[in-house]
Order: C-alpha cells, then sequence, then structure tokens
C-alpha cells in the first residue's frame, strides 16, 4: 500500500493548483456510510463540503470489509475513513486491479495499544507502564486463560497485533479474540460496571474511550526497527516488542471518479479532519444521542474556517 | 462424534450389529493410543499431506463466478426496479394508511383478534421509531418473497415431475439450508454487485426450500382418484397439474409459503451486514456494535412483530376457510382514509417518534444492575462450567486437571486407572447383557480422557462410519467416511473439531434441558402457557440481541458463545418433545387406560416409545439450529468453523468462505442423515 501511496500524493499536489471542472453535478455523489459513528462523521462532514460546492450526495450504508467490490464497480464513489490497521485484503486486490484508488490521508491522529478501563490501575499498581503486567497476569487471569491473564484482542479477521505484543515483550497473557466491535465494547462496559480486571486491545478516536475512561499502557516506541530487527527493544530475542505501529487513516474512491466529477475528487482528497474535531462530534452522538445531521450541521456552521477553503480551492 | 454421546441408549438396547460396531470402535481407539506416542500425524493430520483445496476452491470459483458474472449483473439490474418500486411505495405510503390497511386484512382473515393484533403490532414499530428502516425491511421482503416462492415453487414441480432428480433436488435443498449464508455473501457480492439486491438473493435462497419441501409434498400427497379424474377428462399434463393437483395441493402449499414469509424475515438480519440498504437489520448492528443492549432489543422486537403478525396472517389464510365480514374491512378503510385527511399535515414524522426510548433506557440499565449485583456466583457459575464440564471435553481430562483449576495434576497414572475403571464397566454391563452399552460407555470415557479436540482422526472416521452403519448402513457409512475425508484433505480439520466439540455440547445440554422441559410442558400445561411465547420470540428475534447480555454477564469466550448457541437450538427440542408426547393416538390412550395403568406408566410405556420419532426428528433440528448458530457465535469469539468464516468474508477469501462453510454442512448434514437413519429404525420399530 506504501508504493501506492506515494503516486497518489503526487497526482494531489498536482490537481489542487486550478479550479476543477464541476462534472456531472446532476447525478448524486455516493458516500459510503460504515459501521462506526466516527466514520459517519466524517462522511457527513465531506457530504455537507460537497453539497456546499453545489453536488448531490447520497448516503449508502455499507459494511467495511465488504464495500470495496461496490467501489470497484462504481456503486459506491468513495469512502473517507479506512483504518489501515484493519482493511481487508480485498482492498489491496482492487487498488491492484485499477479500479479503487486512494485519496490521500484523512489526517486523523489514530492511536492504537494496549488499554484499560481507570479502575484497573488500582487492581495492578503500577500501571500504565507495561512492566506492571509482567506480575498482575494473575489478576486479569479466567477459566480460559488460566494460569496467565486474559488478553482480549481485536476480532480475527482484524489481524493479531495483541498477541504479538504478548509474545515479543514475554508477557505471560493470552490473548483471546474478540469476535467483534461490539463484543470489545461490551467487555469494557462489564468492566466498568462490575469493576472487575480487563486488558484490552483498543483505538482511538472512539467514543468509548471518554465514555469508559480507558487509557493506554506504555508501551517502548513503536519504530520501525522494533519490528525488523529482534534486538531492538526490551526483549533481545524478538520482534515486536515495542508499541503498535502508528495506523494510517486514509480515503480511497472509484477509479472513474476524478473523470465524471473532477472538482467533488479534488475536494475529497483535500479533505482533513483532526481527531480534537471528530471526537467531540462523536461523543455528542453516542453519549449525549444527538442525530448525525445535527451534530455535523452545528460543527459546520461553527467552523467554517476548517473546511471552506477546501471547497472555494476546488471550485474557484 | 456428537451423536455418539447423543445416543448411547438407542444403541445399546438392541442390535448385534451395534455391538460390532462399538467393538471396532474401541479397537481402534486402544490402537490410537497406544501408538499416539511413537506416531503423531495419528492425532495431527500432518500439514504436508493437506491439498491446497482451499485454494483450488477459491480459483475455481474466481473463474466459474467470473464467466456468469454478466449474466447475473443483467438479473441484479433487473431487480432493482421491483425493488425501487416496493421501496418506493412502502416508504411514501402515509403510516396511518399501512397500519389501517393490516389491520383491515387482519378483520378480513381472522375477525377482531386477528384485527387487534395487526393494529398493536404496527403500531409498537411506529412508537419505536423505527418506521423507515422497517419499511426498507418490508420491502426486500416483499421482492425476495416472491422470487423465492417461484423458484421454489419451480423445484417442487420440477421434482414431482421428474421422479429421477427427485434425491438430487432433496440433497440441493439440503446444502441451500446448511451452508451458512455468511458463508456465500462473498460470492453473491462478486455476482451481483453490492447492494439490497445481495441481501435479496441470499434470503430466496434460504427461503425458497421450505416452499419446494411443501410443494413436493402437496402433490405428492394429492389423491389417485383425483388424480386419475383429471387423465380421464383427458386434460394435458399442463392442465393436470395446474387445473387439478396444485389446487388440490392449496393447504400444504400454503403452509410452505408461510414458512418461506417467516424464512426470508429470519434472513433479514444478515443480508445487513452488508449494508447497501438502511434497513432494521442495519439498526441492529450498529446497535450491537454500541453494545445498547436496550436499544438492540427494541429493533430486534421490530422484527419479532413482523415476524408475528405475517406468521399469524398467512398462518391463518393457510388453514382457515372462513373470511369476516368485508363490510368492516371498508369501514376500517374509509376510517383510516378520512383520519389520514384529516390529520396528515399535523402528523410528526415517524423516525422522529421515541415513545419507547425510556423503555430501551430501562432495559439497558436493568441489565447493568443485574451484572452488578450478579456478579460472583455468575463467575463462578462460569468457572464451574469451564473447569469441570466444557475444558475437559475440549482438551481432554488429562490436559484440563490442573493445580489451577481442579487442584491437583493429573498424571498418567490417572489416565490408567480411569481406563482400568471403563473396562471394568463394560465388563460387568456386557456379563449383565449390554455389551453395546458397556463399549459406548468405555468409548465415551477414552473420549473424555483425550478430549474432541484432541481425537485421532483415525477414531474419528472409524468411529463415524461405525456410527452410520448402525443407523443406515453401508451406504449412510460410506458417505459420512467420504464427506470427512473431504474435510481432512482441506486442512480444516482442527478447526472442525472445535465446531463438533462447541455444537456438541449446546447439542447434548438442549437435548437434556429441552426434553425435561417439553416433558414438563406436556404434562403441566401451564408451563407450556409460559414457555410458548419465550419460544416464538427466542426463534424469531435477530440472535445478535442475544449476544450482548450474555457478553456482559459471561464474557467473550466460548462459555458465552455456548449459551448463545444452546438459547437458539433448544426451541426445537422443547417443541417436537412437547409435541410428540401430547399426541398420542387416542385409541393407545384408551386402551393403556383400560388395562389399569398409572399416569406415570403411561407416560413412560406408552407415550414415550410413541413419541421416539418425533422426539428425534426435534434432536435433528436442534443439530441443525446449533451448527447455524456457530456462525453467529463467532461474533463473540470462538475459534472454529465461524471464525473462519468470517475471516473469509473479511478478506474477501470466496475458497475459504465456501470451504469452512461447507465443511459445517458437511458435519450438520451426517449428523442429521445419522438421526435420521435412527428415527426412521424407531419409526419402523412402531409399525408407523
Amino acid at each position: 500500500m506504501k508504493k501506492l501511496s506515494v503516486s497518489l500524493l503526487a497526482m494531489t499536489v498536482a490537481s489542487s493548483a486550478y479550479a476543477a471542472d464541476m462534472g456531472a453535478v446532476d447525478e448524486p455523489i455516493k458516500l459510503a456510510i460504515n459501521e462506526w459513528t466516527g466514520q459517519h462523521v466524517t462522511t457527513h462532514v465531506a457530504g455537507e463540503m460537497l453539497k456546499a460546492a453545489g453536488y448531490n450526495v447520497e448516503y449508502v450504508t455499507a459494511g467495511m470489509m465488504n464495500q470495496f467490490q461496490a467501489l470497484a464497480d462504481g456503486d459506491i464513489d468513495a469512502t473517507l475513513e479506512i483504518w489501515s490497521s484493519n482493511v481487508s485484503d480485498e482492498y489491496a486486490k482492487k487498488v491492484d486491479e485499477g479500479t479503487v484508488v486512494e485519496i490521500g490521508d484523512l489526517g486523523l491522529d489514530a492511536k492504537e495499544g494496549l488499554a484499560y478501563p481507570a479502575h484497573v490501575a488500582e487492581l495492578c499498581p503500577g500501571l500504565p507502564a507495561w512492566e506492571a503486567l509482567k506480575d498482575c497476569a494473575q489478576v486479569f487471569a479466567t477459566a480460559e486463560t488460566l494460569p496467565g491473564g486474559r488478553l482480549v484482542d481485536y476480532p480475527a479477521d482484524w489481524g493479531t497485533p495483541g498477541a504479538d505484543r504478548m509474545t515479543g515483550l514475554e508477557l505471560p497473557f493470552k490473548a483471546v479474540p474478540a469476535g467483534s466491535e461490539g463484543a470489545l465494547i461490551a467487555e469494557l462496559r462489564a468492566s466498568t460496571e462490575r469493576k472487575s480486571p480487563l486488558l484490552i486491545t483498543f483505538w482511538q478516536p472512539h467514543w468509548a474511550m471518554s465514555a469508559y475512561d480507558v487509557q493506554f499502557v506504555e508501551l517502548p516506541a513503536g519504530e520501525e526497527a522494533c519490528f525488523n530487527d529482534p534486538a531492538w527493544g526490551p526483549n533481545p530475542n524478538a520482534v515486536n516488542d515495542c508499541d503498535f505501529s502508528p495506523s494510517r487513516i486514509f480515503k480511497a474512491g472509484w477509479s472513474g471518479m476524478a473523470d465524471k466529477w473532477p472538482a467533488a475528487y479534488e475536494i475529497l482528497t483535500n479533505y482533513q479532519l483532526a481527531v480534537e474535531d471528530q471526537q467531540p462530534m462523536m461523543g455528542a452522538i453516542d453519549v449525549d444521542g444527538g442525530q448525525v445531521e445535527e451534530v455535523v450541521a452545528t460543527w459546520m456552521a461553527e467552523n467554517e474556517g476548517k473546511w471552506r477553503p477546501v471547497v472555494d480551492a476546488a471550485t474557484q | 462424534m456428537t451423536a455418539a454421546t447423543d445416543f448411547p441408549s438407542t444403541k445399546a438396547t438392541h442390535l448385534t450389529a451395534g455391538a460390532k460396531a462399538a467393538l471396532i470402535t474401541v479397537f481402534v481407539g486402544a490402537l490410537c493410543l497406544a501408538f499416539e506416542g511413537s506416531a503423531p500425524w495419528l492425532v495431527k493430520w500432518p500439514a504436508a499431506w493437506e491439498l491446497p483445496a482451499t485454494e483450488w476452491v477459491g480459483t475455481f470459483l474466481d473463474w466459474f463466478l467470473n464467466s456468469i458474472k454478466p449474466a447475473m449483473r443483467l438479473f441484479s439490474d433487473l431487480m432493482t426496479y421491483p425493488m425501487d418500486a416496493a421501496n418506493y411505495v412502502l416508504g411514501n405510503t402515509p403510516w396511518p394508511i399501512l397500519i389501517g390497511l393490516v389491520t383491515a386484512l387482519g378483520w378480513y382473515l381472522g375477525g377482531l383478534p386477528m384485527a387487534a393484533l395487526g393494529f398493536i403490532g404496527l403500531s409498537f414499530v411506529l412508537a419505536s421509531g423505527y418506521w423507515a428502516e422497517s419499511m426498507n425491511t418490508l420491502a426486500l421482503v416483499a421482492v425476495s418473497v416472491p422470487v423465492a416462492l417461484i423458484v421454489g415453487g419451480a423445484i417442487g414441480i420440477l421434482a414431482n415431475e421428474v421422479p429421477r432428480v427427485k434425491s438430487l433436488v432433496q440433497a440441493v435443498l439440503d446444502v441451500m439450508q446448511t451452508v451458512p449464508t455468511f458463508a456465500y455473501l462473498t460470492p453473491l457480492l462478486l455476482l451481483f454487485g453490492f447492494g439490497p439486491v445481495v441481501g435479496l438473493i441470499a434470503s430466496a435462497i434460504y427461503a425458497a426450500p421450505p416452499m419446494a419441501r411443501n410443494v413436493m409434498l402437496g402433490l405428492e400427497r394429492v389423491e389417485s382418484d383425483i388424480k386419475e379424474a383429471a387423465i380421464m377428462s383427458g386434460g394435458t399434463r399442463f392442465q393436470q397439474l395446474f387445473q387439478v393437483e396444485i389446487p388440490a395441493a392449496a393447504t400444504q402449499i400454503m403452509v410452505g409459503v408461510n414458512q418461506c414469509l417467516m424464512a426470508a424475515l429470519s434472513m433479514v438480519i444478515i443480508a445487513a451486514v452488508i449494508g447497501g440498504f438502511n434497513d432494521i437489520g442495519w439498526e441492529v448492528l450498529l446497535t450491537m456494535r454500541k453494545a445498547q443492549f436496550g436499544e438492540a432489543m427494541m429493533a430486534g422486537l421490530v422484527i419479532v412483530v413482523f415476524a408475528v403478525v405475517i406468521d399469524r396472517m398467512s398462518g391463518t389464510l393457510a388453514t382457515e376457510r372462513k373470511r369476516y365480514d368485508p363490510r368492516v374491512v371498508w369501514a376500517v378503510l374509509g376510517i383510516t382514509a378520512l383520519f389520514t385527511a384529516v390529520v396528515w399535515s399535523g402528523l410528526p414524522d415517524p423516525s422522529e417518534i421515541t415513545l419507547l426510548n425510556p423503555v430501551a433506557g430501562a432495559m439497558d440499565s436493568g441489565l447493568t444492575a443485574f451484572t452488578q449485583a450478579n456478579g460472583p456466583w455468575l463467575d463462578a457459575l462460569k468457572n464451574n462450567s469451564m473447569f469441570y464440564v466444557l475444558l475437559p471435553l475440549r482438551i481432554g481430562l488429562d490436559q484440563a486437571v490442573l493445580p489451577f483449576t481442579w487442584g491437583f495434576q493429573w498424571t498418567p497414572g490417572m489416565s490408567y486407572g480411569l481406563f482400568a475403571a471403563g473396562i471394568a464397566i463394560t465388563a460387568l454391563m456386557a456379563w449383565r447383557g449390554h455389551l453395546t452399552g458397556g463399549l459406548v460407555v468405555l468409548i465415551l470415557i477414552g473420549m473424555l480422557e483425550t478430549g474432541i479436540a484432541n481425537l485421532p482422526w483415525p477414531f474419528v472416521l472409524i468411529g463415524a462410519a461405525a456410527l452410520g452403519w448402525v443407523a443406515g448402513g453401508w451406504r449412510l457409512a460410506a458417505l459420512s467416511v467420504g464427506l470427512l475425508c473431504t474435510i481432512l484433505f482441506s486442512g480444516l480439520w482442527e478447526r472442525a473439531l472445535l465446531s463438533l466439540y462447541l455444537s456438541g455440547a449446546a447439542v447434548f445440554s438442549c437435548a437434556v434441558a429441552g426434553g425435561l422441559i417439553g416433558l414438563a410442558s406436556a404434562v403441566w400445561a401451564p408451563v407450556w402457557k409460559v414457555v410458548r411465547p419465550i419460544c416464538d420470540m427466542l426463534q424469531t428475534i435477530p440472535l445478535f440481541v442475544f449476544l450482548i447480555p450474555v457478553l456482559m454477564v459471561f464474557q467473550i469466550g466460548e462459555f458465552s458463545a455456548f449459551l448463545a448457541i444452546c438459547a437458539y437450538a433448544i426451541v426445537p427440542m422443547i417443541r417436537y418433545t412437547r409435541h410428540g408426547l401430547v399426541n398420542t393416538p387416542d385409541e393407545m390412550m384408551e386402551a393403556a387406560i383400560s388395562s389399569g395403568a398409572t399416569e406415570w406408566q403411561i407416560m413412560r410405556d406408552v407415550r414415550a416409545p410413541y413419541a421416539a420419532p418425533t422426539i428425534l426428528l426435534g434432536l435433528n433440528q436442534t443439530i441443525l439450529y446449533a451448527f447455524a448458530m456457530l456462525v453467529i457465535a463467532a461474533l463473540i469469539g470462538t475459534t472454529g468453523l465461524g471464525q473462519s468464516i468470517y475471516l473469509a468474508l473479511g478478506q474477501a477469501d470466496v475458497g475459504l468462505g465456501i470451504s469452512a462453510g461447507a465443511a459445517m454442512a458437511i458435519l450438520a448434514l451426517i449428523a442429521d442423515r445419522m438421526v435420521q437413519g435412527f428415527a426412521e429404525e424407531r419409526r419402523k420399530a412402531l409399525g408407523l
């Protein structure tokens, strides 16, 4: 995927100098709505920007893992929040085919890591330092993992980053794959409500970070060398003895989009959204029960300076 | 094998064939145990012997799918027209009109109770705030059901007209119902493109078999004198079929329509995983992702309401000939139209109605309070079940008994002691004339010592063959071994054993618990009054909804998955057990009563033996349900074939998805055939 991003970056830079052609304004641009709130916010902000530029926008619900076939066929025109940490293999296939193109980073500064609800620090003194986990494994032990502790890892289809850390750092934990995001949240919720111990692989931005006061374990910095060179890091015999490699969040579009709606393509390519903007909107929806359309409309009205220039650059 | 754990007694009571089969199995098991140390390939199928079958399947399917893709895309484009039309009509009909229509239809079919059911049901949907999403769901069902009816009907007629293809058709229908839908979602996406059409096709595939089966059954049962009359009056075959036989089979065919509707509705949630359509299933998925139990339950109940309304109305259509006064229908419709015309502009948008939000909130906080208050004993329940039941079943006593779990370490000496005790029991039972039973006990002890996940593959193959031979002769034995070998060679064996262990444990528990509940419901009517609505709900509510509370209470892991499977698979066991016990023919009952038997004697000696085939059919359904639920339980985090299917779905790996789905269907099919074999034998023994 890295080779792609370089070539696409070049395209982005080249296209942003002049006002682009609007293209087929009468036909709606279809944006994918995936399963999580952050993505809804991201997509609705982008959709409003396209509307402000004079386009029709249609939101189409699409499973995150299954949307790439639709993107390749042009049934969906763009999807705006893809996490490099759990993008399906199909994406790479479609990009190789040339039917799907990446359209730049979203600018969301994501973090993944080993995490725990705040009350767990009392059960395992020494957190957030990772060394503390060596001695408290017993606290996290359950029937399935005895005598080791239990780490709730990502669903199997997202990869096994948590298990890799346990091996790399030689921590006495057994990673249990969660099966689904709902299962991860249910674990967090149950742990917070029952004040029971929990070590979990988690990420931000996510609404549950603030709702359940989730903290990250401090691990050695995730440098490139850590993943290739066993000698690097606290364990001289293994790779992965460090934090997660920073995951990239990016956007992708149907390959025919640049020709059909040049200006929209440019807007979506240059579109950026920061964690500081996205996370409060997620909170307003998931914690305070707001409607995504209203929350986004409020944000758009209050932060015109953050998005208007991108629209203007493409249309004027 | 699952089935082995389920029927020691059936096998034990008669048949020297059973004893022979058990002896062979014991012999192979003993050999495997003896050479376990020197030949590790006996336990673990070596990776070098695996064929890259999943890749072959993937390559072949890619080629095949791409070659028929244009035709399928054309079909997909055609289907969007009725789909859009249904969506437009349902989406733009004012909600008072739709409620009025359903109420009027309810009156026409079933009088006041049915009208009330329709009215209250749809009012609940309106109050839940999911009106728009529900209409999308209904549009999907409204298009997929006719497709399923046409396809199913055509298959049924074909099987009736060309008897040679009948057994092939049966096998195809079995495959359509047992391969988990998740397994073929990826190929469907590739074929039909993204969007609601894929959901439509998926639910039509799942909903067509009940229609086909009922059409076949209905046409078979048409009285021969009716057929002869049609022939004598000189009609062509076409005229005979459509003007005489199909009308004569109408009642049975209507049962098929009813089953088809229910199946399509239960599929809606799974189709939502793909997306493309803002329907009620998508809502359930969203709330499930946030672990909001109350909201997920509300969205789930909307589907239950539709299922109940559609089931009762189409059920009445199938069975009752009586129709109610049409004047009331016109009156209801008139009032509705008037109401809509007068107040329409002042009515709120249905998606802004949030009357039931407090209820959802209350359910959610109720769950929180429950987990907080009952944490310790629920944990203890979970740990004890894991330590003393599930773990030994999976990895065997030799690995599950540890100082952390049982308080001591298992030693080889203990294994010898256990086997010696097993042999002693067998000898004792053989001496008392129960050789087969004794051997089965020995086999079970051996399985418990080794653990299902660690069973040597020759033992499983021979055991399945022996069981197949006893249940259905050489053909079934050969079929079982052949199919199991495909799993072995494809490299999915370990995962298949894990799935087998989990569903086996669940089926066994369901058989015991469900049997007892069914018995209680049969003997004591008030129990059935409570149990029946619970059964209805468990069968129609999207199963995802139950995953949240189970997870909150018992966390991610096998125990939660086990409970979720049980919750779904226990229903047929209860229903069939009760049904079998209640429906003893009157003359048998009278004979028993007049010979002075007590209530208990009647139950044991008359009702239970008579009900045995029905109960076995219930067990058969329980097995199929348990396998179906295995895929959904993978969302909790299990490690068997279900997980592979999700992995495949995520990675768009057509080969792995179809292979894992096929492996699951194979396990279900073998179990199904064996149980049917035993049921057939019982039926013959009873002279039915």
